[in-house]
């Protein structure tokens, strides 16, 4: 259903590459609603397998990726170089993890990068991820509670979900991995009339009412197995439900009327490096038009066998496919190259997504400032769960220190992370799975 | 997961015997658990025992025999962990013989599956319809064939590859909502409103000369050359017919030239043609294809473009030799005076050709008017309100009967009514809350599902089984004359089972059968995620990566049709080639792209899946063989006997030395072997993969193997001479293929009996099941292992046939 090129010529539109005019928020701007209005924003990017890791001093450690140095005399070694420009604007954090995905499998622990739960020995129940918090705290404020992102798309299978995000009762967020279906989500217009639109809704909230009600029935004539399978089917319906309910809320608002040109919304995964860019884009967008506040995005799951990511190295013209990259790069001087040249490309996306949110005006700033990002890996070396390689950037509007690589022991757990970068965007919380206290070293 | 035969039920004699025989020294699992008892009490309880608990770990009184204790297992596998990683013992407190470590990894591998197991429940569990499964199930239901699946994401596969396996398929929010946007979508088209619409036709003779001056317009399709139509005028849904009569022009004896036709074109997005088919053009006169589709399908321009207007219809010719197409010349010629250029492509004569002499567009075509999908979802049109409660019912009778794939019961047309009643004075027409109210059924859990609401190990009733059937063999619902059986409660005789199971066998529809179980069973999905380094393979076309898949179905599919043995998986004289495979593999073939039994007479290249590429390729870097990863496909599609996956933390096999990737593999992975740590895995996996070295990663016999490291480059023969884990010496594929037949041909017959099964009911297989299919596996044995035999077998067992 793409109409979007339909409505153009009635409508002030936003370019996919940049130029914007009527958007609600900024109209609030204008109109002398100060920067205290300005939404604070998450956004968490992720990559499996890990990175190059090399003692120092060997021909290797060229690629590596960590910093030479630390604190604020650091310097990017040849995969982060593309990162210089926003230098002021990130952190590098090095040594942290968390603590139960240390005895978890090698290959387990995307799922648990943004919840820190423990999925191990048949026990796969996950827990909340921290985008979902801020997500739920948010929620109502946009047309989206989240965007959630991902190459493989749906929610794959516990400890190689293809989703970042889990809810409240940790059931996996699917994740949506077309961009054109994600576009149409976001900016979309339905032709049909607003009142044939509250007609349709209104029919589509009573026919889910029934189908929950019914299945309540079909739940007694079944057992243990089955009734865990129609629970998961019910909670989907539920969330449909939800969703219909914000769409009638939100129907009265127009959806922000954003331009296709300049987004590459055929991109797939035969084209990787138009696909990440076109993800990036569609995450640029969705905050820029504030149509949501939290966007996760899953670059590749560590499901070798399945892995629609996985190929895209050799796509590219590198020399092997994700999983043996990362374990060649642990073997001689040799291996660290193509691995590193793999990182470099993922740098140099997430770096053009630095630079979009930078390069676009907001308040008395950027973008950027408001834009809270976190970048990286539950793997250091491929199977290692220890020294996520992480970088958080952005959101200098709210209070962090910038511009530095900072290491931490293994005493201190990832979660301190989240706690802190809860607390900046104005999300108390009593601590995050098994944090231990804020990440005080963040701060200005 | 199917588990069974895989050496890790060690309860039975015949695995235990077999397990001894993988091994080499592993004992039963309960005389091993006293030899670990004893090495632990001499390693381990010093630190972890009742007077100290390292860590707060005590092992001395840990159950050995721990079933589904979940926090012994879990206790457990950290020891594992431990163990494997080299942590444990400390090397200054304990000097554990690399043999007694071998015991105890193993006896810990074994257990923890086991226990694994012990912990999922037996029984098929309610099991949403796959994508595959979807589609199908969605075409028949609305009688109308488009794409209902185009966004959906991939589906969740079982431990065991299969992606019909009811615990490991979820349902998301995601997926609901696409089934109610596919539902309306459908029922939009399929229940029509209205009056016939008109019919558009167009007609062209000679291609359309775009402004577009690199491409070659023309009727001759050779190496180059696009025939192009401009459908002046079309509607905007329904089903289309071309008619496009062609030949085929070149030497004698040439291959076929194939015709591709693809429909579409969106300027403003760019959105590229979409492909209606694919054919050979056969030799002798000219002859009419005539092709269908639905035209929604396909990127439409859009009609205030004026750009570009029109719908525009396509025909090149598919078929390539592999050479590039020669450059176009610079022609001048003179124009009004001007001096100008044109660019004029050569013919190559001994380049097979198609010819397109007309091409015919009509559309929408339909029988009658409504056409029939509509009468079958509306067989009463009520003429006034009062009709309309009645004409619903009529309906619902009938389409509730089909989607639930069960009697409709009372209740289910109650709420459908009530559903009705709400949504009706809401909307203009009949049709249009009647397509709210089928909407309702396709996202009812009846229809997502496939529920078998009887105790686990119950018989099933009559239209459980129909379904089991269709969804068997068919990947989609039941079909009239199934519905028919089960309502006249004659399906649960066996031999109407192998009646309807033959039937089904014979009927085009089983190629979904054919398609998913070879690709899921052999993994031939593996071909698309390799991508092959044009460095070393210059002229590699991609396009025949999906040649090596189909080839590896056709030979399934030959296998079945014939009901020839199963054991020709592992050695045959015959493939089954089209001309692509054919010209690849460098062996006479037939002509055309279609697919046909080739006898063979090269004994380095045997017939079977061994030499297949699809096999090959899958398990190859992209540049190499990758002998470990043939080693595993072996183990885990032939054997049914999966290596353990890898452990966490692993031990690097870091040397740090550049002259180590450029020893041949098989040396390298002699350094794994070196390394106790990595050999108690390895030497069960490798040699498996040593023995197929002597094709590379395309699945080309090789004499020599190329190996490079960073400028440096290495050349090394061919070495494909190992010794398997029962100590047999082979060398080279045929040898490796006799050893199969004659070694493991029984233990190859209940993988692959145990594989269909678990395909056939959607469930992995669990200890309980293992005395039935003991039973399987004789009468399969005693069939002379006929595949299609084993199917019947399978559809009329017990376990089939029961929840």
């Amino acid at each position: 259903m793409s109409r979007e090129s339909r409505h153009l010529s009635r409508r002030a539109f936003l370019h996919g590459t940049g130029v914007s005019l009527a958007l609600p928020f900024l109209e609030c701007m204008e109109a002398g609603a100060a920067n205290r209005q300005r939404p604070k924003r998450l956004c968490a990017v992720y990559f499996p397998y890990g990175i190059v890791d090399r003692q120092l001093g060997t021909e290797a450690s060229e690629w590596n990726w960590f910093p030479a140095g630390s604190g604020s005399d650091f310097r990017f070694n040849r995969s982060m170089e593309s990162l210089e420009r926003h230098r002021s604007e990130l952190t590098v954090l090095g040594g942290l993890s968390h603590p139960h995905g240390r005895v978890m499998g090698g290959h387990d622990t995307a799922d648990t990068w943004l919840t820190g739960a423990l999925m191990k020995e048949g026990h796969l129940e996950n827990t909340v991820s921290m985008d979902q918090v801020a997500a739920a705290r948010w929620s109502g404020q946009t047309r989206f509670p989240s965007l959630v992102l991902s190459t493989d798309g749906g929610v794959g299978e516990p400890t190689r979900s293809s989703t970042l995000s889990f809810s409240r009762t940790g059931q996996p967020v699917a994740a949506d991995n077309n961009p054109r279906v994600v576009f149409n989500r976001l900016f979309g217009v339905d032709p049909r009339s607003i009142r044939a639109q509250r007609r349709s809704l209104e029919a589509s909230r009573s026919m889910l009412d029934l189908v929950l009600d019914d299945s309540k029935h079909l739940r007694t004539r079944l057992g243990t197995a089955d009734r865990s399978k129609l629970d998961e089917y019910l909670q989907s319906v539920r969330q449909i439900e939800e969703r219909v309910q914000r769409s009638q809320r939100w129907l009265d608002v127009p959806k922000p009327s954003v331009d296709a040109t300049g987004l590459n919304l055929d991109a797939d995964d035969t084209t990787p490096a138009e696909l990440v860019k076109t993800m990036y884009d569609l995450i640029y967008l969705a905050f820029r038009t504030d149509s949501t506040r939290v966007a996760t995005y899953q670059l590749g799951n560590m499901n070798g066998a399945t892995s629609i990511a996985g190929k895209f190295p050799q796509l590219l013209g590198l020399s092997d496919n994700m999983h043996s990259l990362a374990h060649g790069a642990r073997k001689g001087d040799d291996g660290a190259e193509p691995l590193g040249l793999w990182d470099r490309f993922l740098t140099e996306q997430f770096a053009y997504f630095l630079g979009r949110l930078k390069d676009t005006p907001e308040g008395d700033g950027t973008l950027l400032d408001s834009v809270l990002v976190l970048y990286g890996s539950s793997n250091s070396q491929t199977h290692v769960n220890l020294n996520y390689p992480l970088v958080l950037a952005g959101g200098q509007g709210m209070g962090l220190r910038h511009g530095r690589y900072l290491r931490f022991g293994e005493s201190t757990p990832m979660s301190n992370l989240f706690v802190t970068m809860l607390e900046r965007m104005d999300i108390q919380n009593d601590g995050f799975a098994d944090s231990t206290g804020p990440l005080a070293e963040l701060l200005a | 997961m199917s588990r069974i035969g895989m050496g890790r039920l060690a309860c039975t004699p015949v695995l235990t015997a077999l397990c001894a025989s993988l091994c080499g020294h592993v004992a039963t699992a309960a005389s091993d658990a006293a030899l670990v008892s004893g090495i632990i009490g001499a390693h381990c309880v010093a630190c972890h025992g009742p007077s100290t608990q390292t860590a707060g770990v005590r092992l001395d009184n840990l159950p050995v025999d721990f079933g589904d204790d979940r926090r012994a297992a879990e206790t457990w596998h950290d020891v594992r962990n431990a163990l494997n990683s080299g942590r444990m013992p400390p090397r200054d407190a304990s000097n554990l013989s690399a043999d007694d470590r071998t015991v105890l990894l193993d006896w810990l591998d074994l257990a923890l599956a086991d226990s694994e197991e012990v912990s999922e429940s037996a029984g098929t569990v309610m099991r949403r319809l796959n994508r595959v499964e979807y589609q199908n199930t969605m075409r028949d239901l609305l009688g109308l064939d488009i794409d209902y699946v185009k966004n959906l994401p991939a589906d969740e596969a079982s431990r065991d590859g299969f992606t019909n396996n009811g615990a490991a398929l979820r349902m998301s929010a995601l997926l609901v909502e696409h089934y109610l946007r596919a539902a309306r979508d459908g029922l939009g088209r399929a229940i029509i409103t209205g009056p016939a619409p008109p019919v558009f036709t167009h007609r062209a003779e000679e291609t359309v000369v775009d402004k577009v001056k690199t491409v070659n317009w023309s009727n001759r399709l050779g190496r180059t050359g696009t025939f192009a139509a401009r459908v002046p005028e079309f509607p905007d849904e329904g089903e289309f017919v071309l008619r496009i009569r062609a030949r085929a022009e070149g030497p004698s004896g040439a291959p076929h030239p194939r015709m591709h036709v693809s429909v579409g074109y969106r300027a403003d997005t760019q959105t590229p043609s979409r492909t209606v088919a694919e054919v050979d053009v056969p030799d002798g006169p000219a002859r009419v294809f005539e092709f269908r589709a639905r035209i929604e399908e396909f990127p439409l321009q859009s009609r205030t473009q004026s750009k570009y207007p029109g719908l525009l219809v396509w025909v090149r010719n598919a078929y390539t030799d592999g050479q590039p197409p020669p450059p176009p010349e610079k022609v001048p010629f003179e124009e009004n005076g001007k001096l100008k250029d044109k660019l004029v492509w050569s013919e190559d004569p001994d380049f097979p050709k198609v010819i397109v002499e007309s091409l015919e567009f009509r559309a929408p075509v339909y029988a009658s008017w409504p056409p029939a999908h509509h009468k079958r979802l509306v067989p009463v049109l009520p003429n006034s309100a009062d009709e309309e409660e009645r004409a619903v019912r009529e309906s619902l009778r009938r389409f509730l009967r089909r989607a639930y794939r069960r009697p409709v019961r009372d209740e289910d047309v109650s709420r459908s009514l009530r559903f009705f009643s709400e949504v009706r004075p809401t909307v203009g027409t009949f049709e249009e809350a009647l397509r709210e109210v089928l909407s309702m059924a396709l996202i009812s859990p009846d229809f997502l599902y496939r529920i078998e609401d009887a105790a686990i190990g119950a018989p099933l009733d009559d239209d459980q089984l129909a379904s089991r059937l269709s969804y068997f063999l068919w990947s989609t619902m039941p079909d009239e004359r199934l519905m028919d059986l089960a309502d006249r409660g004659l399906l649960s005789e066996p031999a109407a089972l192998r009646k309807e199971a033959g039937r089904m066998l014979d009927d085009p529809r089983s190629w979904a059968f054919v398609e998913r179980f070879s690709d899921e069973w052999l993994d031939l999905g593996g071909v698309h995620r390799i991508a092959i380094n044009p460095n070393y393979y210059p002229g590699f076309d991609a396009l025949l990566k999906e040649d090596m898949r189909r080839e590896t179905q056709h030979f399934f599919a030959e296998v079945l049709r014939e009901d020839d043995s199963a054991m020709s998986f592992l050695r045959s004289d015959f493939a089954v080639l089209n001309q692509s495979m054919a010209a690849h593999y460098g062996v006479p073939g037939p002509r055309g792209g279609d697919f046909q039994r080739v006898k063979l007479h090269d004994a380095r290249r045997p017939g079977g899946l061994l030499t297949h590429a699809s096999v090959l390729l899958s398990n190859s870097t992209g540049e190499d063989s990758h002998p470990v990863e043939r080693g595993v496909w072996i183990r885990r599609a032939l054997l049914g006997d999966p290596p353990a996956p890898p452990p966490p933390a692993v031990p690097n096999l870091e040397t740090g030395d550049p002259d180590f990737a450029l020893l041949p593999v098989k040396r390298q992975l002699e350094a794994h072997q070196d390394n106790a740590a990595c050999a108690r895995c390895h030497q069960g996996i490798d040699p498996w993969g040593i023995a197929l070295e002597e094709f590379d990663a395309v699945g080309l016999r090789r004499e020599r193997i190329t190996r490079r490291s960073g400028e440096r480059v290495a050349t090394h023969p061919v070495d494909a001479r190992t010794a398997l884990p029962d100590g047999s010496e082979v060398e080279g594929v045929d040898a490796l293929a006799q050893h199969l037949v004659d070694k493991r041909g029984r233990q190859f017959a209940k993988a692959l009996a145990s594989k269909l099964a678990s395909y056939a009911m959607g469930r992995s297989l669990v200890p309980a099941d293992e005395e039935s299919m003991n039973e399987i596996v004789g009468r399969f044995e005693e069939s002379g292992y006929r595949l299609r035999e084993l199917c019947t077998i399978i559809v009329t067992s017990e376990l089939f046939r029961s929840r």
